[in-house]
């Protein structure tokens, strides 16, 4: 069963090509459409952008495997990703991820069986002036306690 | 206190063009675009202006580095991959001032004959690509990037560029790999990448916060930003300070500024009361101090003097009650998770540190435990491709030297004295 | 041209040469695992560290390119613990297969453990990260990746030898792993070689696996039969038995690989052979003595000469067949039968296959040598065939296992029309199931002589092993049949052949063994 981009992407993916002197370049932009058009980076996906660029499949599968941020497997609705690095660390945030996991009834790694909530723990985001920090899917929520993370996370659609 | 970068971010408004500009924005290109490349760059050497991703080396040094042939296009690369546990002030540079930002871009990239620009942003920072990609957007439409830039017949492209997840993409030849579309393997060296670089041409790659700097450089000249700062260290730092603080945040100061006074003054002091235990004062991958060892000028040369580096600007602030042998733990597990396993010490290395420091925190040290960590730490300084190895082994050493009980009463009673907990 | 010292002795390279290959000019063997002469420098195993004076940090060997005046040292404490170090980092995770690895005994973590390691292990057991083992990857190889050093060696190759790009890191840190993409497995024709490259078990070729232990082998020079490349291979037996075939480095050919299919063209030389010689007879075949036999075919064969005209007698020659070989078999039929009915058949196997790497259309050794020495194929092949199926023919030579890519039941047809047929020959096969008068001659891996392959390049190619069985080497066998008729050749061996042939064929004026060497010699140079 194979996969191709939509017009929109197609379009996108043309644009990056002028923009770089290198088609390789584009490599980790197209992951990131395959992973929007697609839902996340599936076998199929990987063929099809391996195909566009004119690669093995296994040059893009090292790629896809070697970032954080594609996603080979699904993820839920919403991919809480809570920081666990040592600024994070020492302002709690150990108490807020075990919070976080006896809320959504997973452990870190797991989904949520209705599929809303995947928890990850993540290493420095880059925020740590206003740690406890968490990310979810594409939003940074800082400065957190288990209250304001509640308020959060009950309140996503 | 003369602020350089931070002046204006208080200003929502500051990251629009218009906002930017009122406040004095793109004059500075201006003038640069009727300077010769020559004299920008000499104006940069004069400013002692360091690198500030971490590594510290002079900007107008590294600027000399490209070949002075220009057959074959160069290329400016932007290290906006902000990943170093208690760093995040390039985070607030490019949400607050992009423009700022762009601008020195624009200067450094006419004063090197750069055609070519990316600016690299680790992909987490989703919101700042965003801003910096509208900000981009405005100053190509304002002239001030494209074509003819100016009427000076200066062309320039610049393209924002995202990371997916790695640190290891802040080291310079590992980003460049990574923005050719690779997995982000550091390159050996030499060639530099002022020789082969990016696509395979001369490239130079500055931190955002170096090349922020330059439009003021520019502005109001060399010698006036050395003369802010220290001997061989000028102009201000962005600190973050982060931990057990009252007011963690990033704090604009000369370079040499008092570490204890960035703590006790700026940051606020210790939070609910807490004593002091220690300082990781450069970003995790630099040596620890003790309580003892914080009066200290907080510049590059300072801080190597006493053992350690002011490296990426990340003070983070540990209170007593922390248990040393669980915050190593947790940098363990972050260097075992980020070592790009290209090569064998740093790949099986951070793995091996992370298992023996987690079971020594897990009440399941053993006997000679510490000692072999600091064999594997000797095993893995200064072996490796990139200083990935070199920056898990800094933590490890130092927080052994300093807090060397602490791992010994682990071992010794089989458990952690802090109950496991933070 | 710099100069440089390792370990007190001073050495002079070339501009550009690396540390790692001026040790090597003066027997200094630095360890290394990733470096491999014919693909890029990848510096990732660290095991060739060094000291190189004027440097604080230790030095990769692969990849620092000397300069004038350098002082290396090798065999200093420091450096001795920093190999013993990667050394250490890379066994934390192998699994201690040894009993079970076919790489055992020719294993390059073996080898460097027993010199620089002979440490007790430090890492837990329950520590080790698992990986995949025994994956059937496609062409001819397993993948253990719970072995794998990552060394990229493979990854290397696939990308710059062959293009094909199959296999790839994927994930990081010391969750690395070197694998192919689901469901695309290895497609190239050159697979085997990453076997080769592979410096511990990790990449294994299936044919090989569990057959034999490699300090049982004995190996010898050869050249592949499977086209007119003539791959330098070396050949490994255990006594009379091939075991495999591994390229054998000559820069001029196939620099240091062979394709998959030569690959396994050592089991032809194992199987179904012809031991004994043997006369077709009522109630099947009858075994014959060399001493009956061999001058009795000599005979009828003149006899048929004699008897009908030359024009009568026929000889197919094998392009499989040495110069040497060719050289007897052209006199036989032009000096002794008096015959012109001379060609040679060729072995079609495949669909002509050829790429711009090693492999070739035409897939026999010595096509070139067989034209160079007077025997046409072609054409003239087939004309000879038509002469034959006409019932032309009484009296017939088949050097070779085929005669071109005619069925057995063709072969059939064909040689019923020929009274007498003789066939030397290695294998079963269409013309030892018609021949009248079978003649058992020695392998590839049992003579040794020389080829020509397609770009005229002159090989030589050695015996491992005296001919199995009854059978005779082709040499030996026609020399014989030769002097049977009157030739009075006095050819010890194929050395003294080869100096017949360059007295008196032009091509290969001028050449002896000696001057080709260990790398061959392209004719009319």
């Amino acid at each position: 069963m194979s996969v191709a981009f939509s017009d929109t992407a197609r379009g996108e993916f043309e644009l990056l090509l002028t923009r770089y002197p290198d088609k390789g370049a584009v490599i980790l932009p197209a992951l990131y459409l395959a992973q929007r058009e697609f839902g996340h980076v599936s076998d199929e996906a990987i063929v099809y952008v391996a195909g566009l660029l004119g690669v093995s499949p296994a040059q893009i599968e090292g790629v896809a495997t070697f970032y954080t941020m594609y996603n080979r497997k699904p993820v839920g609705k919403y991919h809480v990703q809570i920081c666990r690095n040592i600024s994070c660390s020492l302002l709690g945030a150990e108490h807020l991820i075990e919070h976080v996991a006896g809320k959504l009834g997973v452990k870190p790694g797991g989904t949520t069986p209705d599929g809303k909530f995947t928890l990850s723990l993540a290493e420095c985001l880059g925020s740590c002036g206003t740690a406890p920090v968490m990310q979810v899917n594409d939003d940074y929520y800082e400065n957190l306690t288990e209250a304001s993370i509640d308020a959060i996370l009950d309140k996503l659609p | 206190m003369e602020t350089i970068l931070t002046t204006h971010f208080a200003d929502d408004g500051y990251r629009r063009i218009d906002t930017y500009r009122r406040f004095g924005g793109y004059d500075a290109l201006r003038k640069a675009l009727s300077m010769t490349p020559e004299a920008i760059i000499d104006e940069v050497k004069k400013a002692n202006l360091r690198g500030r991703g971490g590594a510290g080396f002079p900007a107008g040094v590294k600027w000399g580095f490209l070949p002075k042939d220009l057959s074959r296009p160069r290329v400016l690369v932007v290290n906006a991959d902000e990943g170093e546990p208690g760093t995040f002030k390039d985070r607030v540079i490019m949400g607050r001032g992009p423009h700022l930002l762009i601008e020195g871009i624009a200067i450094a990239a006419f004063a090197l004959r750069v055609h070519l620009s990316y600016i690299y942003i680790r992909g987490e920072f989703v919101r700042e690509a965003k801003v910096l990609d509208e900000a981009v957007a405005e100053a190509y439409a304002a002239g001030f990037l494209g074509k003819d830039i100016l009427g000076s017949g200066f062309d320039l492209d610049l393209t924002v560029h995202r990371g997916a997840g790695a640190y290891i993409c802040g080291e310079e030849t590992s980003l460049i790999n990574s923005l050719e579309g690779k997995r982000g393997w550091p390159r050996l060296k030499p060639p530099f990448p002022a020789a082969v670089g990016a696509f395979g041409l001369p490239t130079i790659v500055n931190n955002v916060e170096t090349l922020a700097d330059v439009p003021w450089i520019v502005t109001h000249g060399g010698e006036k930003f050395a003369s802010i700062g220290v001997e061989k260290n000028g102009g201000t730092r962005l600190i973050g300070v982060s931990g057990a603080v009252n007011r963690p945040g990033v704090y604009e100061l000369p370079a040499g500024t008092n570490l204890k006074e960035i703590i006790y003054t700026h940051a606020g002091g210790m939070r609910d009361g807490k004593a002091l235990k220690a300082v990781i004062p450069g970003g995790s991958s630099t040596p620890v101090l003790r309580p003892d060892e914080i009066d200290v000028a907080y510049d590059i040369e300072s801080m190597a003097k006493i053992g350690t580096m002011a490296g990426s600007g990340g003070v983070i602030v540990i209170p007593e009650g922390t248990c040393m042998v669980r915050a190593l733990s947790v940098l363990m597990n972050f260097y075992a998770h980020e070592s790009c396993g290209q090569c064998t010490p740093c790949r099986e290395g951070t793995g091996w540190l992370k298992k023996i420091v987690g079971r020594i925190e897990a009440g399941k040290g053993r006997a000679g435990d510490v000692e072999l960590i600091l064999d594997l730490c000797d095993n893995m300084m200064g072996r490796t491709i990139c200083p990935l190895a070199d920056a898990a082994v800094m933590p490890a050493q130092s927080f052994i030297w300093k807090f060397r009980e602490e791992f010994d009463r682990h071992i010794g009673e089989q458990k952690c004295p802090y109950g496991n907990r933070f | 041209m710099p100069t440089l010292t390792i370990n007190g002795m001073t050495v002079d390279v070339p501009q550009g040469t690396t540390i790692l290959n001026a040790a090597k000019e003066i027997g200094v063997e630095i360890p290394h695992y990733c470096y491999h002469p014919k693909l890029s420098i990848a510096g990732n195993c660290r095991m060739c560290l060094v000291e190189v004076e004027k440097f604080p940090k230790l030095q990769t060997a692969c990849s620092t390119v000397v300069t004038d005046g350098m002082v290396v040292r090798t065999d200093t404490e420091k450096v001795r613990k920093a190999v013993t170090g990667v050394l250490e980092f890379i066994l934390i995770h192998h699994p201690i297969d040894c009993p079970i690895c076919d790489q055992a005994g020719e294993c390059g973590l073996q080898n460097y453990y027993m010199k620089f390691g002979l440490h007790k292990s430090r890492y837990a057991l329950e520590d080790k990260v698992h990986k995949k083992k025994v994956q059937d990857i496609g062409g001819q190889i397993v993948l253990d990746a719970e072995r794998c050093i990552l060394c990229s060696r493979c990854v290397r190759f696939l990308t710059e030898v062959t293009g094909t790009q199959e296999l790839h890191f994927f994930n990081r840190g010391d969750h690395s792993e070197i694998s192919i993409f689901p469901g695309k497995p290895l497609a190239n024709n050159y697979t085997g070689n990453l076997a080769d490259i592979c410096p511990v078990g990790a990449l294994t070729t299936k044919d090989f696996r569990f057959k034999c232990r490699v300090w049982f082998l004995k190996a010898f020079d050869s050249i592949c039969t499977g086209c007119s490349k003539g791959c330098n291979v070396d050949a490994y037996c255990k006594g009379d038995i091939l075991y495999r075939l591994k390229p054998r480095w000559n820069d001029a050919v196939n620099q240091a690989w062979m394709c998959d299919f030569g690959r396994l063209t050592y089991k032809a030389m194992n199987e179904a052979r012809l031991l004994t010689p043997f006369m077709r007879g009522e109630g099947g075949r009858k075994v014959a003595a060399w001493g009956s036999l061999l001058p009795d075919a000599a005979f009828r064969m003149q006899a048929a000469a004699e008897k009908g005209g030359p024009d009568r007698v026929a000889v197919i020659a094998s392009p499989q067949s040495s110069n040497e070989e060719l050289y007897l078999l052209r006199r036989f039929a032009v000096e002794l039968l008096g015959t012109k009915n001379l060609a040679f058949t060729h072995r079609v196997e495949g669909d002509g296959f050829s790429d711009d790497f090693l492999i070739q259309a035409d897939k026999n050794p010595n096509s070139r040598g067989a034209q160079l020495l007077g025997v046409p194929g072609g054409a003239a092949f087939d004309a000879l065939v038509s002469r034959i199926k006409a019932g032309g023919i009484d009296a017939l030579l088949v050097v070779g296992n085929v005669i071109g890519a005619l069925s057995e039941e063709e072969t059939a047809a064909l040689l019923a029309k020929v009274p007498f047929v003789v066939q030397v020959g290695t294998n079963e096969g269409p013309v030892s199931k018609a021949a009248t008068a079978v003649l058992p001659s020695a392998s590839v891996a049992e003579r040794g002589g020389t080829f020509t392959n397609h770009a005229g390049r002159v090989q030589r190619f050695r015996s491992g092993f005296p001919a199995r069985g009854k059978a005779k080497t082709p040499i030996e066998i026609l020399a014989s049949m030769g002097n049977r008729l009157g030739a009075g050749w006095n050819f010890a061996g194929e050395a003294s052949v080869f100096t017949a042939i360059a007295e008196t064929e032009a091509p290969f004026a001028g050449m002896s063994y000696d001057s080709i060497g260990m790398f061959g010699q392209e004719i009319g140079k």
